[in-house]
């Protein structure tokens, strides 16, 4: 395979791999840099390309896997917390601060589920892919993904409630 | 759509029971202008979704890895070149040895008259090594 057919046919889903590397990462440059990698790994093997079934697949699951090295790397590396979440002393301030922008407020409780869950809404609300491809890709069978995307969702909804209950402006 | 619709659909969503194209219908319809006040905070969440979907990576894709392995053979080829080089040099250099004379009979005695020259040097030189024998004997006095 040619650079340039490589580059047309990672190009339609080098974006969907950035944006779950950074729902994962949080930092911009470390999800550049985890799509950059990932696409590097798979222009390496592109002998094997054909054995796949689904290239995009594949990448969602090479991604997912990148991420939890690198998340797990941060943890032992002792730099929890950069570009993770500061623990959440006094909510009313923040909340003040972060309710200045309501859409950055979703984001917030999106990037604060559990890794999986937020991995799943990611895929699933915002890319779009059915439950048996999310599975394909996670590694999970279809049970989990749909009990994942409830919980998470669920979730969701109880902290924007809360919000809303609150009244923050 | 009608209310009681999108409201059965939200919570068929909660329990992550719609399918693909009935959340395009929710999204639609959060995105849109008129959503009554009692699913206002569901605007957000939605309108934050098909925000997400926008997002895209700045850096274009360098693939760095197709140029290294051209360097990597250029080094093996060199270094082919090099050691058949020196092996090639020393073939050249190492010729045959040339006879000197003629008469097999003279190169023979030739032959005789240097080796005797060296025995004979060689004997010279032992005559004074002679003096070692006192260290043997020496050394059986203390190691029998």
């Amino acid at each position: 395979m040619k650079e340039r057919a490589f580059i047309t046919l990672t190009n339609g889903f080098k974006d969907k791999l950035f944006r779950l590397a950074k729902r994962l990462l949080v930092s911009n440059e470390e999800a550049e840099d985890a799509t950059q990698e990932v696409l590097l790994k798979l222009w390496k093997n592109k002998s094997k390309m054909a054995e796949y079934k689904n290239v995009e697949a594949f990448a969602v699951t090479m991604t997912k896997n990148y991420c939890y090295d690198k998340l797990k790397a941060k943890e032992t590396g002792n730099l929890k917390i950069v570009h993770s979440n500061y623990q959440d002393e006094r909510p009313s301030l923040q909340r003040q601060v972060e309710a200045k922008d309501s859409l950055d407020w979703v984001g917030k409780i999106m990037n604060d589920l559990p890794k999986q869950q937020r991995m799943i809404i990611q895929l699933r609300d915002i890319e779009q892919y059915d439950n048996a491809e999310i599975a394909e890709m996670l590694e999970i069978n279809e049970t989990a993904v749909r009990v994942a995307l409830s919980r998470g969702r669920k979730k969701i909804r109880e902290e924007l409630l809360k919000k809303h209950n609150y009244g923050v402006v | 759509m009608e209310l009681s619709n999108i409201e059965k659909l939200l919570e068929k969503y909660f329990e992550g029971e719609t399918t693909i194209s009935e959340e395009k219908e929710l999204k639609v319809y959060f995105t849109g202008e008129t959503v009554p006040s009692h699913l206002e905070r569901y605007k957000d969440l939605f309108q934050y979704f098909s925000n997400e979907s926008t997002i895209t990576a700045t850096k274009d894709l360098k693939i760095k890895a197709s140029r290294t392995p051209k360097y990597k053979w250029i080094g093996v080829a060199a270094s082919i070149a090099l050691i058949a080089g020196i092996f090639l040099t020393r073939t050249v250099d190492s010729t045959e040895p040339v006879d000197t004379f003629e008469d097999p009979e003279i190169a023979l005695q030739e032959t005789k008259k240097i080796l005797n020259m060296v025995s004979q040097y060689m004997n010279e030189g032992k005559q004074n090594l002679v003096y070692l024998q006192e260290f043997e004997n020496t050394k059986k006095k203390f190691i029998k």
